[in-house]
């Protein structure tokens, strides 16, 4: 009985019954975040990809040393090799990558072949990031976790063109809640161990941590005669942050906390894109919240269990 | 089925972040006293064992797992900035002309969104122990310097870190200062004659 409780109680977290929302915004905001991704590095983009004797680092030995973690690794180095054999030069090869993810993004922001373009942008965008690891940071990871649950997600949704102009049937709501169950538990474990990391180091508690952060080259988009104003305010700073990384799985489920604690999450990210430079990696973060958190909090309307039975009728 | 792979998808994220933090909290200046170190690299070496990181390379388990953990974006923990700040590392490059003019250079690239991934590859090759990697890098980046000054005969490129005051200091006027770490000298003279 006890156990069946259990079971039952699994089954209704795991399985709510939700709208399309957060898939749309998830989509959208990814496609937005590939496409700013291959407008900022169109100038250094054969710099970042290309071999031996040509690039920065080449990808060849970035490639080998990704490699020698596990041989089925996606990485630039596939395509050339394919397109070597059609008789491509490697110029046209890594430009040719660059169009497809541009394609790909655009077909995902307007939601036309969604399924398709995710697949496409997932690949792609993981062999890049693979063929330049060594120049990889967070955002290349937060931009796989969202491209990997985008292209597993049941697409098309309702705001898509595949939903509008060819009629595709909207996915039934339980799997949309159980993707999107996926993603919020993902972000809860992200904040928790990022701020259970970041709280044992004294740094982000007497606000050290805060000011190396903002003075750090190329960080220092502040000059630090303008910060060194606000120097009291630092350990105050610091210790929010440790408080709502760590808090986050704890009050981003209620619904009394969750405006506020959803409102700070962002706002930190924000404040983070303006104030380090880190257009990217706020944009990210500010799309995985949204999608996870967001439709809820701002007035969507949860399915009923009546409602769904007339929708899978 | 849905389940099943909800059950092992999360477990690997758990494994990968426990992990992470273990290494963490043994090998970075933390609250904890230093006694506690080997508790966390036992607890690092038991999260490792479910993810297949100490069967043998070529095994297809340890293979296949590495693959999904990056092919879902999750082979990494998320202990950015902690629990310190690192160090910030810079790269110079001394070039040296056959008239005996000496020239500076730092690493150049097109945008700023390439300057922070440039940031995160010379924390990689200040960071990096197996020296001959090390030095291939910074090879592979001075190389990169001499194609736009092909009149040089050699490069010697110094990687330091970058000491930033903190507050306090910053108020009583103490200045950034740079420390040497590492210094390579690159000769270019034979790649100029072959060049031409």
């Amino acid at each position: 009985m006890q156990s069946r409780k259990l079971r039952c109680k699994l089954q209704c977290f795991l399985f709510p019954s939700e709208t399309d929302h957060w898939l749309t915004l998830l989509r959208i905001g990814l496609a937005l975040q590939i496409l700013l991704y291959c407008l900022s590095l169109r100038s250094d983009w054969f710099q970042l990809f290309a071999g031996e004797g040509h690039g920065l680092i080449s990808s060849d030995l970035t490639e080998a040393i990704v490699s020698a973690e596990t041989v089925f690794t996606p990485r630039v180095g596939w395509i050339v090799v394919a397109g070597n054999y059609l008789g491509l030069d490697q110029d046209s090869i890594l430009w040719f990558v660059w169009g497809c993810l541009v394609c790909g993004a655009l077909c995902l922001l307007a939601g036309i072949l969604s399924r398709s373009a995710a697949v496409l942008v997932w690949f792609l965008h993981l062999c890049t990031a693979n063929s330049a690891a060594l120049f990889s940071y967070g955002v290349d990871n937060f931009t796989s976790i969202g491209l990997f649950y985008l292209m597993l997600a049941p697409l098309p949704d309702q705001w898509s063109l595949d939903a509008r102009i060819r009629h595709a049937t909207p996915k039934d709501h339980r799997a949309q809640g159980f993707h999107r169950r996926i993603l919020q538990m993902h972000m809860c474990l992200i904040y928790f161990f990022g701020g259970i990391a970041k709280s044992v180091g004294v740094g982000w508690w007497n606000g050290t941590s805060l000011w190396r952060a903002l003075t750090r080259p190329p960080l220092n988009v502040i000059p630090p005669d303008f910060l060194i104003v606000g120097k009291n305010v630092l350990p105050v700073l610091g210790i929010l942050v440790c408080i709502a990384e760590t808090g986050y799985p704890f009050f981003i489920w209620p619904t009394k906390s969750r405006p506020v604690w959803f409102t700070f999450i962002i706002g930190m990210h924000v404040a983070i894109g303006i104030a380090m430079g880190m257009y990217l990696f706020a944009l990210i973060m500010v799309v995985l919240n949204t999608a996870a958190f967001g439709p809820g909090l701002i007035g969507a309307k949860k399915v009923t269990l009546k409602e769904q039975a007339i929708v899978s009728r | 089925m849905r389940v099943a792979f909800f059950a092992v998808h999360f477990s690997f994220i758990l494994l990968v972040c426990l992990r992470d933090t273990f290494s963490v909290l043994a090998e970075s200046a933390t609250f904890f006293p230093r006694s506690l170190d080997r508790y966390w690299r036992a607890g690092q070496a038991i999260t490792s064992v479910p993810l297949g990181e100490t069967l043998s390379v070529d095994n297809p388990i340890r293979q296949g797992i590495a693959a999904y953990l990056r092919g879902a974006g999750i082979e990494a923990g998320y202990g950015y900035f902690a629990p310190n700040v690192p160090d910030n590392y810079k790269i110079v490059f001394e070039l040296h002309y056959p008239d005996g003019r000496t020239d500076y250079e730092l690493p150049r690239v097109g945008g700023a969104a390439t300057g922070l991934r440039l940031s995160s590859l010379l924390d990689r090759i200040a960071e990096e122990t197996y020296e001959p990697l090390r030095a291939t890098f910074v090879r592979m980046l001075a190389y990169s310097i001499w194609q736009d000054h092909q009149d040089a005969m050699s490069i010697r490129a110094v990687v330091g870190y970058v000491e930033l005051p903190d507050p306090d200091e910053f108020e009583r006027g103490q200045k950034e200062s740079y420390h040497a770490l590492f210094a390579y000298d690159f000769d270019f003279s034979k790649a100029k004659s072959l060049g031409r």
